[in-house]
């Protein structure tokens, strides 16, 4: 009875993005982003941008029944940012708030085994 | 909970002098972590491994590790439990990024940040409300993410040489619209 389903999230400093899918991770079930809720630019970031897409997942899950999510928050990674952006725990907050049984949470962020230069340039970025 | 089916471990290793920080005097600071974080935690004090086994609230056991990696980075408890309320996390500035290896430059950059007894890191804390610790080859800071961006501006300012002063002067400058950003956020 009870399904379960993955919830992608992927939080920059830029945006939250915030991806449900079956548990093969290839089926989409729901995917909602700070961008469709918030008007501004710079507020897609925010918490606030964040929980109401987690509001808007929530919706969406309940048609489709589903009750139990895994978590998979990641940062841009790579030569970026390893951090995760603002939303990501407000996203998560939101989630468990709306009644969904929370099995884990996982962190992964892709982290280079030495990857590629950092973009900017040798002499850092100028502003 | 009935989370006996599968247990869920996240693994954070912390140097090894501050193994003795987490677990506290008579295991208090340990003790206070695992009831606030929901988890267990089993310390190897050899090599510093903590492992956080999840007893209750996923997210909590995300936040302690977060915590435990705080603490690792030169926090206190008391400041690294900040982290379990809302909009506050922690962000870690690695300096090696920006000196050569083998060079003195990380030393420069550490007092540079830290300033005549301290005066530096007291000023980009009250001004920010974060809290910043410098510890071996990293900055860490703890706050609201409101403040973050400007706290984190202004070391970036100080590691890349700009004089205090400048630093400063941005802060007081963006006060007002941290302020503001702020009251925003409280209203959503």
């Amino acid at each position: 009875m009870n399904k379960t389903g993955i919830a992608h999230i992927y939080a920059s400093q830029n945006n939250t993005i915030i991806l449900v899918t079956d548990t093969t991770g290839a089926e989409t079930i729901a995917k909602a982003t700070g961008g469709m809720v918030v008007r501004n630019d710079r507020e897609e970031s925010s918490p606030y941008a964040a929980m109401k897409a987690a509001d808007l997942i929530a919706e969406k899950l309940r048609e489709k029944e589903i009750s139990d999510l895994i978590i998979k928050v990641r940062a841009p990674g790579g030569s970026k940012s390893k951090i995760p952006g603002p939303g990501a725990q407000s996203a998560i907050r939101a989630l468990s708030r709306a009644g969904f049984k929370i099995l884990r949470i996982e962190e992964v962020t892709p982290i280079p085994h030495d990857g590629t230069k950092k973009k900017g340039g040798k002499r850092g970025r100028r502003v | 909970m009935e989370g006996s089916s599968e247990e869920h471990t996240f693994q954070v290793r912390v140097p090894k002098d501050r193994v003795a920080v987490i677990i506290g005097k008579d295991g208090n600071s340990k003790k206070q972590i695992e009831t606030l974080g929901e988890v267990r935690l089993s310390i190897e004090s050899e090599t510093g491994d903590v492992t956080i086994i999840q007893r209750g609230d996923p997210l909590k056991a995300n936040i302690t590790s977060s915590v435990i990696q705080a603490i690792g980075r030169g926090f206190s408890p008391s400041n690294a439990t900040l982290l379990y309320e809302e909009n506050y996390q922690l962000i870690v500035i690695s300096l090696r990024d920006f000196a050569k290896p083998g060079s003195h430059r990380i030393e420069q950059i550490r007092a540079r940040l830290i300033g005549t007894g301290g005066k530096t890191r007291r000023v980009v804390e009250e001004l920010t409300s974060t809290q910043i610790s410098v510890y071996g080859d990293t900055v860490a800071l703890i706050g609201d993410y409101v403040a973050m961006e400007y706290a984190k501006e202004a070391i970036n300012m100080l590691i890349n040489g700009s004089k205090q002063r400048t630093a400063y002067t941005y802060l007081e400058k963006s006060a007002r619209e941290l302020r503001l950003k702020r009251i925003e956020e409280s209203f959503g």
